[in-house]
This record gives structure tokens, C-alpha cells and sequence, in this order.
């Protein structure tokens, strides 16, 4: 018990010195970075014009004269001056205030990337400890599954970018093997729900994959707007499938591990459960998840499109152009995954009165 | 015919065979949160409104669809409201504060190069913006866990209905625990899948560390999956306190 309870405070206090040395370490990298960073110390509003645009829409451009100090290289603790222009609105210039670190951009004297590291360790500390705070043992599961997730993607997409002669999907495809896998396994150890589970993901990704292409392929991809796409290197639609792919497999894990092993503890309450009460609640189960979590997909992905939406509208673009270049990737990438997540529930049910009923016949 | 009318269509029909009534309650559901989405951001269009106000009164529209429309006003959908609710105050001070101090609102030198056609000058607030865009991402997965949890909270008070408020706050946190790495997986999956050309792109044009780690659309894309993270995390306490406190009457307060 004693031993246990010193090993408790033994992790607190590993954390505490990771996170404590972290956060220092990120506020004094400056000499890690090859591009020059300086702090502004001052900022002085040098002119101030309101505008009207071709769609009288008001904002007002500001012109501000910035002093910094360079924080790095050779020229490191000098001072230099700056000029930088904003609009009120900050679509893209930024209002630049006393305090905030940015990288020069290559020309040397005009502002380019904010140096941001600072802030990102900080919200992922506190995503990390919050988890710790509230899962405990399970909460340091999921930080650590999602770590264990993000490499093996990066490790896929190396190899995709090196040989781009195989396929994204295929990548993909054995990625998502070593993703449910790891991931279930981790959320439920092993055990037959998991089993169970991990059949069941496979199942629903491949069939509602298949649905979209049959839909893809009936309709010649109309109403697709590929080219709305932002930031793309490569063949979109590739992109775009193996996305779909990635995007509703956690959704689709969701639901079967929840379904699986609230089936699983039905029969362990109750041995001899009849296969009809189980699909009975099984199917209970089933509907009460299903809405919320295409709801879940459907947020994730529509919500980043917010501001673009607004920048056409104001730019007086049509409701309806507006709504399928901006919305229409994004929607069937919810579609389809919520597609997955409803037939994972029926997938999820048969896989487990299967296994439940070779347990009983067992007996 | 239109890919997404035949998507939406085969959708439909699964939900309806699988969920029967409630199935298609649900996708209705869908749809009208897609409605409140829309509207939403037509208002937003009016300088004068503030986005972040908006999204709060959109949420509640989005919370009340989710949960009294699909299943009923009852104290578990209720209770699971009023826990959305508080969660997405609570969040929102954070993702206001880190939003602006991170710079991560407007559009980033990589997809402004895209927008060159349109006038940026719209007099609308990129932060506020910003901020609404990362509650919006969050919603449904706070509705979603929520739900998980005060729903088997009322099932354990109604078979033990002696149970103190401690030990069943205590079950709500147990059974939100088992909830968390499988939600976390949902949103984090999402964004991996959404983001998959911006991780390519990032290593086709052999970005380095540096630049990656402080560029806008990352620091924008990670921010939002790990905010929407936390939102998960806060709500399992948050919703068992308040079932916990709701189902256990002031007289049976042991501690």
C-alpha cells in the first residue's frame, strides 16, 4: 500500500519537472530557430484610415510602427523598427502588440510567422493534465494512445511521400489495421468485447468505404468540389478518400467497442441470455448513440469552415455557391462517416451473439 | 444526381432501418443542427452581432435538438443540457483567451494565396471568429459525453435509490472515464482525417520542425482538436455533479 502511494507521488512529481521544464525550455529556444525572432517593446499607430469596399463593407487599415528587440542569431539584443499594416478585422495582418515574439520574414524587415510554440505546449499540457486530472489511469491511456496514433500516421504518410508509387488508400488501409488495433486494445485489453470490436471496425470502414465509392461512382462525383480543397500537394480525391477513411474510423471504433461490450456484460450478468433480448438491447443501445455521435462528425468537420463561409458571403457571393464550394467536402465526409457509424451498429450486434452464442454452446 | 443528396438519401435510410423512429428522429436532428449552423453564420454576417454570443445561443439551439428532440424532455436529457451548457461557457473562456494570445484567428499566409479574388476588408472580428469556429468543432462531442453520462447515472440512482450523492458522483466519473479515450479517439480521428492533405503538404514542401510548430494552420488545426479534447474531459466531473446533486436530495447529503 505504502509502496504504491510513493509511486503515485513519484509520477506527480515526474510530470510536474516535464512540464515545468517544457514550459522554460519553449520561452528561451530562441537560439534553436534559424530564422531571427524578435520581441516587439513598442508599438506606435503611425495612420489610421477607415475604408469601404466594392461591397460596402466598413474597416478601418491601420498602420503601426513597431520597435523590437532580436532575440537570436548575431545581431542578437539590438533594437529594429518595423513597420506593419492591419485591418481592424485581422483576416490576415495581424494587430501586433507589446509583448508578442514573431519570426522576421525572409526579406528581413517585414513580420512573418508569430512564434506560437509557446502557446501550443501550453494547451498541450493542459489537455494532458486535465486527462490525468479527470481519466486517472484511463485518461493517461488516451493521452497515450493518441501519441501512439499520431506516430504511426506520420510514419505512414514518410513512407507515402517517399514512395509515392503506392497508394494513399493502401497506406492507409494498414495503418488503420495497426490504429483500431492498438486503440481498442488499450481502451479494453484483451478480451473477447475487444475482439469483437475490432472485427466490427473492420467490417463497418470497409462497407461504408465501399458505399461511398458506389456513390462516388454512380453520380460521376457530382457536386464534388474538389478544387475547394485548400493546401494540397496532391491528387485531391486520393486525399480526400484516405481522409474519409482515417475520419470516421474513430467514430466507427466508438461505437463498436461501446456496443460490444455493453453486449458482452449483458451476458456476463446472465449466462444464459436468450440471443433475441440481446439483439433487443443491443439494438436499444444502438439507436440511443447513432444520433449524437453522426452529430460529432458532423461538427468536427463543418465548423472549420466558419470563416471562409463569411468571407464569401461579405464578398456578396450567392447563398447556394457559397454553400456547395465551401461545405460540399466537408459534408460528405460527414455523410459517409455517418454512414459507417450506422452500420457499425448492426455489424457490431451479429459479431457479438456470435461469439456470445459459441461461449454459450461451449458451456 | 448530386453525390451529397445520394449520401444524405443512403444515410437515411440506414438510420431509418436500424433506428426505426428514433432513427429518423435523428436525422432530421442532423439536419436542423445543419440549419442552425447555417443561420448562425448568416447572422455573423451583420458587423454589429457578436460571433461569440451567437455561437453560444446557437449551442443551446444545437443541445436542445440533439437531446429533447431525439429523446424526449426528461431529467436525463435535461440534466445533460444544463452540463453542455456550463462546459461550453467554461471552454469558452479558455479558447477566447488562447486564441488570441496564440494568433491563430484569420486566414494563414498558405490559404490566403487562394483568396486573392476577395476583399478581405469585411469589418468582421477574426478572433471572435475564430473562437466560435472552435466551440462550433467541440459541440457534439460535449452533447455526445454528456449523454453518456447522465443517462446510466439515473439508471444506477433509480436501481439504488439509497445510494449517497458521493458514490454515485463517484459512478459518473467511473463511467465517464471509460467514456473519454474512445471520444478523444472520435474528435482526434476526425481531425487526422480532415487534415490528412495539410500533414501531406506540410511534408511534401519539407517544412521544417520550425516552421510547422508555428505556423498558423497547425497551431489553428492542434488547438481545436486538443480544446475539443478538454471539453470532453471537463464535462464527465461537470455532468456528475450536477445529476449527483439533482437525483440526491439535500437531506440524504452524506459525506
Amino acid at each position: 500500500m505504502k509502496r504504491k502511494f510513493q509511486k503515485k507521488y513519484l509520477i506527480y512529481i515526474f510530470v510536474l519537472i516535464a512540464f515545468i521544464s517544457s514550459i522554460i525550455f519553449v520561452n528561451n529556444n530562441y537560439e534553436f530557430y534559424d530564422r531571427t525572432i524578435v520581441q516587439i517593446t513598442e508599438t506606435d499607430e503611425l495612420e489610421r484610415t477607415e475604408i469601404v469596399d466594392q461591397y460596402d463593407n466598413k474597416d478601418v487599415t491601420v498602420t503601426q510602427q513597431i520597435t523590437a528587440v532580436i532575440k537570436n542569431g548575431a545581431d542578437k539584443g539590438q533594437t529594429m523598427e518595423i513597420e506593419n499594416q492591419y485591418s481592424e478585422s485581422q483576416a490576415i495582418h495581424f494587430h501586433l502588440k507589446e509583448g508578442t515574439e514573431f519570426f522576421l520574414a525572409n526579406d528581413g524587415i517585414s513580420v512573418g510567422d508569430i512564434k506560437r510554440d509557446q502557446y501550443l505546449i501550453l494547451v498541450i499540457w493542459l489537455f494532458v493534465l486535465i486527462l490525468l486530472f479527470v481519466g486517472k489511469k484511463q485518461g493517461a491511456l488516451s493521452v497515450l494512445s493518441l501519441a501512439v496514433n499520431a506516430i504511426i500516421l506520420s510514419i505512414a504518410l514518410d513512407i507515402y511521400i517517399h514512395n509515392s508509387d503506392i497508394s494513399l488508400l493502401i497506406i492507409c488501409g494498414i495503418s488503420i489495421i495497426f490504429f483500431t488495433v492498438l486503440s481498442l486494445v488499450m481502451v479494453s485489453g484483451l478480451h473477447e468485447k475487444t475482439y469483437t470490436a475490432i472485427l466490427a471496425t473492420f467490417l463497418g470502414t470497409a462497407t461504408s468505404l465501399a458505399i461511398a465509392f458506389l456513390a462516388f461512382f454512380f453520380t460521376g462525383e457530382q457536386g464534388l468540389r474538389y478544387e475547394e480543397m485548400s493546401l494540397l500537394s496532391r491528387h485531391p480525391q486520393v486525399i480526400f478518400m484516405a481522409g474519409l477513411l482515417i475520419g470516421s474510423l474513430g467514430a466507427v471504433m466508438d461505437v463498436a467497442i461501446t456496443m460490444s461490450s455493453s453486449m458482452f456484460e449483458l451476458y456476463e450478468k446472465n449466462n444464459k441470455i436468450n440471443s433475441d433480448v440481446l439483439k433487443k438491447s443491443g439494438l436499444e443501445i444502438g439507436k440511443d448513440i447513432m444520433g449524437t455521435m453522426t452529430n460529432i462528425l458532423f461538427f468536427a468537420y463543418v465548423s472549420g469552415s466558419i470563416p471562409n463561409l463569411l468571407l464569401y458571403f461579405k464578398n456578396e457571393s450567392p447563398i447556394g455557391f457559397t454553400l456547395t464550394t465551401n461545405l460540399s467536402i466537408e459534408l460528405a465526409r460527414a455523410l459517409a462517416g455517418g454512414i459507417g457509424i450506422v452500420l457499425t451498429i448492426p455489424i457490431t450486434l451479429y459479431i457479438s451473439i456470435y461469439f456470445i452464442k459459441r461461449k454459450q454452446a461451449k458451456q | 444526381m448530386n453525390v451529397l443528396l445520394l449520401l444524405a438519401l443512403i444515410l437515411f435510410i440506414l438510420m431509418a432501418l436500424v433506428g426505426g423512429k428514433k432513427g429518423i428522429k435523428s436525422f432530421i436532428a442532423l439536419f436542423l443542427n445543419f440549419l442552425v449552423l447555417i443561420v448562425t453564420v448568416l447572422i455573423m454576417n451583420d458587423p454589429n452581432t457578436n460571433p461569440v454570443l451567437l455561437t453560444l445561443v446557437a449551442c443551446v439551439f444545437i443541445g436542445a435538438i440533439s437531446l429533447f428532440y431525439i429523446n424526449d424532455i426528461n431529467n436525463k436529457t435535461t440534466l445533460a443540457f444544463i452540463a453542455t451548457i456550463f462546459t461550453t461557457l467554461l471552454l469558452l473562456l479558455f479558447i477566447f483567451f488562447i486564441t488570441e494570445k496564440s494568433m491563430i484567428y484569420g486566414f494563414s499566409e498558405e490559404e490566403s494565396d487562394g483568396l486573392t479574388i476577395f476583399s478581405v476588408y469585411i469589418g468582421i472580428d477574426f478572433v471572435k471568429i475564430a473562437a466560435s469556429g472552435i466551440i462550433m468543432g467541440t459541440i457534439g462531442a460535449i452533447v455526445d459525453t454528456a449523454i453518456s453520462i447522465t443517462s446510466p447515472m439515473r439508471e444506477i440512482h433509480q436501481h439504488n435509490p439509497g445510494i449517497t450523492r458521493k458514490d454515485l458522483f463517484m459512478s459518473g466519473i467511473r463511467i465517464g472515464r471509460d467514456i473519454l479515450n474512445t471520444s478523444s479517439n472520435t474528435l482526434f480521428f476526425a481531425f487526422f482525417g480532415g487534415y490528412l492533405g495539410l500533414l501531406i503538404w506540410f511534408k511534401d514542401l519539407e517544412y521544417s520542425f520550425g516552421e510547422i510548430v508555428n505556423s498558423k494552420v497547425l497551431n489553428g488545426e492542434l488547438i481545436s482538436i486538443l480544446t475539443a479534447g478538454m471539453g470532453v474531459a471537463i464535462v464527465i466531473p461537470i455532468a456528475s455533479a450536477i445529476t449527483a446533486h439533482h437525483l440526491v436530495g439535500i437531506k440524504d447529503k452524506k459525506k
